[in-house]
């Protein structure tokens, strides 16, 4: 009897090898940069990141969080995580923040080019907090200046007027700040353009997205689209980012139309709520390949830009627009009840079987509340939910043999009552 | 005496079915009560609606978790628990509305739990500015405290800024007078006992401010009288980024092994500005360039104009203390961030420093008393 | 007449039962051995014995499902399933009736919102931690010089519990160790420990929407002060199976019994084999 085990687990299509391709230009640029000082680079946080405004200096990016994920996907984060608790990091501070700091603390780089010390340390503080204290220490530790944009929270169903105009007040503060810094000229023109290459990217991203919404779907938007997140937040504004977003909606197109899934057969439709287990990827996706359980959508694929729901950047507001992709179009800067909403359209639209919450130790802005997220969805609206826990990036936190059965008890259920519901309506077919 | 009215009033007040509170809303009904999260809140702004402003900080080891946790798992601090147990179990009914801030993730979390849980309250987030630098910022807190305000007045009534400049003047003396007490027991510690001076400033939570300050009056009368003689104990600064309170009892504990506690910052919302707040011109605005400019230093506060750590060395010099105490809430994640730079600065100031977890609902204190005393006795038989 | 068996590899204890269904559903036999450091050798002594005790030869038994922590070890096993499927299932056949089910094994608890043919409907798993567990329970008693057997009867003795700040089960014990130095009787320390799990328990059974009737399973469900302290806080008398700890297999046993009676397909059975290489 042929079993899952036997299937194709993984999606690989050309567009998988570009994506490497581009993450590994990106940090050869990075290396060159901290070789010869050009061109300048800043350090953001990906959740509501406002690369447009780099393009308008010719900066690149440094992403903390990237190099976070990058070491733990390569198992390599537990390292620099004791180097940092050697330093006095609690065990409870997030592992993210741990594993950055304590490669710097080692000088080492996940994929072994230098990284620069950044021009600018540039803190979009968009509701996470840790965020705050993240750059705090790294402009302390790389003896970096330290810029805060100060994002107001999404405490009512849409930003103020008050809102947007305080963020692009810091947004110019940010642009002369950098001018000072970098010496060079911001080009108004340059910015406009990557705004309106943004929007362009962001279209593409969002009909990726809404290809998920076939059945079967043409690629996980959990593991795959965790996987083809990279480019959007270094490249969103860039010529690469919008060819490279074509071709990947070219390549899933063509499989949606042909009927293609991830799976021979795709059992289950899945929304899926959290980071994921860093340092078992593989092995966690595994544990759902073997149910054929797909994502059809999910939360972190939008840390860095909710782009199915409508929202896109304006080349003819450009600051405006900016401002508002990092209030409110991300999903760090929404409050907790708007994560459930955001959930609820996913089960609702994208025809989902249920909910899988991934608690993480390290992140409470995911994480915290969390079983309050599990009973409005069990308890108000009947839709199975699964919770499981482990984390992001410490490789010390997550039990195998209790997460696959939490996971196969779930499939169990579910399949069981789906085959006892085909049988009824065969049964009442033929009655 | 004094120590045993303290306890009474103390407890009286703290108590979770909130006596004081209820009379107070009985003494004339149709008034309303807004408790508020840690560490800072606009009081005036509460104040000046005619409501009662009340500073909740968990329940101490008052209420068992019996459905709290089923909402927020493990590695979330206690205070976040019991604040919704608090809730889920009824107590927070004479409450008329909750204000949280953006102090961490946990409690931001929170008050949208709250809000779905207790959608008949009036729940709001105030966003205080982490970009103290930028010009517009003053601008924004105002309008996000004239946002609060509107929101006020529909369950309390209008607000002139007559009506908030008075306020003003009210909490800028209740917080004179804190800084004087806080002066005076770091020039004669043996006089100002810490685990008295806690309960009479955590009042300030719980009483209207009128009466709040006329206990700290009649107590600093009764400190400044007394003729205590010093002991050989040494001078500390209890650091801890304080949210989640420590029980009465570690405080006792830390003084009786030999420290006189100069400085803290157990509650430092009730003196949060380090000088008074003008009560002249446009009073959000004075409120909120206060808040970029006059506030003290603090976990929960992000200035990149002036790092924090520097503060506490000040703290330390300023009141001539030999060492730091961090006392830090259990799954505390600011405190556990800030630790480490703070503990950089103090290295390298020679500063000695005791790092120790608690948890609000703890009752048995052994091996912190251990810690604690070994400490001290290191720093004696230095 | 159809025979067919489940296989549950507990940490501590495996657990085989057989099921024939001949003009009814009924259990032919049940076996009970430690399980020990070779898995697949317990799982073959369990079902040896309890094919033994049913008097049937072992290639008599038409299908076997493992469960339990050991099931991917069971060579002889045709499919394998989790314990929360097999507790949600035994429990309904043992005690009719019921919709929710608490289970505190050795090593982990859980609660299962169990539907009318004792399918899952939701559950809640504290796998992480002794708290609320066998473990706990027996790190009290050796902490207290008793044995695991005595705990539940003294529990029910106390005049005064004791208050159990933690449960974690490494600071609990200097707690009963400073109150037994204090002078506190056994009773109420044990009474004090019972209704700290018990509260632990519920807490986390909250999470699901507590539906009577309800089930005690699993190797604690033997400790009559566990199950009166469980009553106490829920408010509410539990069903208590005499079979329960055997509630696992027979859920197993319910499954592969389905199997053979082939009334419904179900692609349930597209699972991993029990074992690599298995038939």
């Amino acid at each position: 009897m042929k079993t899952a085990m036997d299937e194709k687990k993984e999606y690989r299509g050309s567009i998988h090898q570009r994506q490497k391709d581009l993450m590994l230009a990106w940090y050869d640029q990075l290396d060159q940069a901290a070789n010869s000082g050009n061109p300048p680079t800043v350090s953001m946080m990906i959740s509501g990141n406002c690369v447009e405004l780099l393009e308008g200096f010719g900066a690149v990016p440094l992403y903390p969080e990237v190099n976070a994920l990058q070491l733990a996907i390569r198992h390599q984060s537990l390292d620099p995580i004791l180097a940092a608790e050697d330093l006095g990091y609690a065990a409870d501070n997030c592992a993210y923040v741990k594993a950055d700091i304590g490669c710097i603390l080692k000088g080492i780089t996940p994929t072994g080019a230098k990284l620069p010390t950044p021009t600018l340390i540039l803190c979009n503080f968009v509701g996470c907090n840790t965020y705050l204290k993240w750059f705090e220490h790294l402009a302390k530790l790389q003896q970096a200046p330290l810029y805060v944009i100060d994002v107001p929270f999404m405490r009512a169903d849409e930003p103020s007027r008050s809102d947007i105009e305080y963020v692009v007040k810091q947004l110019q503060e940010t642009v002369k700040k950098l001018e000072q810094l970098s010496g060079r000229k911001f080009d108004y023109d340059r910015f406009r353009q990557a705004v309106a290459r943004s929007s362009r990217t962001e279209e593409l991203w969002s009909q990726i997205k809404h290809l998920a919404r076939r059945s079967p779907s043409p690629f996980d938007a959990y593991f795959d689209a965790i996987t083809l997140m990279g480019p959007l937040y270094v490249y969103r504004a860039r010529p690469e980012g919008v060819e490279f977003f074509e071709a990947a909606l070219a390549e899933l197109q063509a499989k949606a139309d042909a009927h293609k899934g991830v799976y021979e057969q795709e059992h289950f439709r899945l929304v899926m709520e959290g980071p994921p287990p860093y340092p078992y990827f593989r092995a966690f996706r595994d544990m759902f390949a073997k149910w054929q359980a797909c994502a059809v959508a999910s939360t972190y694929s939008t840390v860095g830009g909710l782009w199915e729901f409508g929202f896109r950047h304006d080349p003819d507001h450009p600051f405006e627009s900016v401002a508002m992709h990092m209030i409110a179009q991300n999903v760090t800067n929404r409050n907790f009840l708007q994560r459930y909403e955001q959930i609820r359209r996913y089960v609702e639209e994208w025809n989902a079987d249920g909910v899988i919450i991934h608690f993480v130790k390290s992140c409470r802005l995911f994480s915290a509340g969390q079983g309050d997220m599990r009973d409005y969805f069990t308890k108000q609206l009947g839709i199975p939910t699964l919770y499981i826990e482990s984390d992001l990036e410490d490789p010390r936190y997550f039990a195998e043999a209790q997460t696959k059965n939490r996971i196969d008890a779930f499939f169990e259920a579910m399949e069981y009552s789906k085959a006892t519901a085909s049988v009824r309506s065969y049964r009442e077919g033929s009655a | 005496m004094f120590s045993e009215l303290f306890e009474r009033t103390f407890d009286n007040c703290s108590a979770l079915h909130f006596p004081s509170v209820r009379e107070w809303k009985l003494a004339d009904p149709g008034r309303k009560v807004i408790a508020y999260f840690p560490v800072y809140a606009p009081v005036e702004l509460i104040h000046a609606a005619g409501m009662l402003p009340v500073g909740l900080s968990g329940a101490g080891d008052r209420l068992d978790i019996q459905h709290a946790d089923a909402r927020f798992g493990s590695f979330i601090c206690s205070i976040v628990k019991t604040t919704l147990e608090m809730g889920l179990a009824g107590h927070l009914e004479p409450f008329d509305g909750f204000l949280f801030s953006t102090i961490c993730d946990s409690a931001r979390n929170l008050c949208f739990v709250m809000k779905r849980n207790f959608p008949q309250m009036y729940v709001d987030f105030l966003h205080l500015p982490h970009n103290p630098s930028s010009p517009a910022a003053a601008q924004f807190l105002a309008e996000e405290y004239r946002r609060i305000l509107t929101e006020l007045e529909r369950l309390g009534g209008e607000v002139d800024d007559g009506a908030l400049h008075r306020s003003i003047a009210l909490y800028n003396g209740n917080r004179a007078l804190i800084r004087e007490l806080y002066q005076l027991r770091s020039r004669s510690p043996q006089q100002v006992p810490t685990s008295e001076l806690y309960q009479l400033i955590r009042l300030g939570n719980f009483l209207p401010v009128e009466q709040h300050t006329a206990l700290l009056e009649a107590t600093l009368a009764e400190f400044q009288s007394r003729n205590t003689k010093p002991r050989d104990s040494i001078r500390i600064v209890v650091e801890g980024s304080f949210c989640e309170q420590p029980p009465l009892t570690l405080i006792r504990l830390v003084e009786d092994a030999g420290c006189y506690i100069v400085d803290d910052d157990f509650v430092i919302g009730q003196s949060w500005f380090e000088s008074d707040v003008p009560t002249e011109g446009d009073p959000l605005l004075t409120l909120a360039k206060s808040y970029l400019d006059r506030s003290v230093y603090s976990s929960v506060r992000h200035d990149f104009r002036k790092p924090r750590w520097d503060g506490l060395v000040d703290k330390v010099r300023r009141n001539q203390a030999g060492a730091v105490l961090f006392l830090i809430a259990k799954f505390c994640e600011p405190a556990y961030f800030d630790y480490v730079p703070y503990k950089q600065e103090l290295d390298r100031a020679g500063i000695p420093h005791l790092q120790l977890e608690f948890e609000e609902k703890s009752f048995t204190f052994d091996r912190l008393r251990t810690e604690i005393e070994t400490f001290v006795e290191s720093l004696v038989f230095d | 007449m159809r025979i067919a068996a489940g296989v549950d590899v507990g940490s501590t204890q495996t657990k085989a039962v057989i099921m024939s269904d001949n003009g009814g559903v009924k259990i032919a036999a049940r076996a009970l051995v430690d399980t020990g450091a070779n898995v697949q050798r317990a799982a073959e002594r369990a079902f040896d014995a309890c094919c033994q005790e049913a008097g049937v030869h072992s290639g008599d038994v038409g299908f076997v499902v493992g469960t339990g922590y050991g099931r991917y070890k069971i060579a002889f096993g045709n499919v394998q399933m989790t314990e929360i499927t097999c507790h949600a299932k035994g429990a309904s056949f043992l005690c009719p009736g019921i919709r929710t089910v608490i289970d505190m094994g050795g090593q982990d608890s859980k609660a299962i919102s169990v539907g009318p043919n004792g399918e899952v409907v939701d559950f809640v798993m504290n796998d992480k931690c002794a708290a609320g567990t066998g473990r706990f329970l027996e790190n009290s008693a050796e902490v207290m010089g008793i044995s695991l057997d005595e705990v539940g009867p003294l529990s029910l003795k106390a005049q005064h519990p004791v208050k159990i700040a933690t449960v974690c089960t490494v600071f609990v014990e200097s707690d009963i160790l400073s109150y037994l130095a204090q002078g506190k009787t056994g009773e109420d320390i044990l009474g004090g420990v019972h209704i700290a799990i018990a509260k632990r328990t519920l807490s986390l059974a909250r999470r699901l929407t507590i539906e009577p009737e309800i089930a005690m399973t699993g190797g604690v469900a033997r400790n009559v002060g566990m199950v009166r302290a469980l009553e106490a806080v829920i408010g509410r008398k539990m069903l208590v199976s005499p079979d329960a700890q055997f509630i696992g297999a027979v859920g197993a046993a319910l499954f592969a019994l389905e199997k053979l009676d082939q009334s419904f397909e179900s692609s349930i059975w597209r699972g991993e084999h029990a074992a690599p290489g298995g038939h």
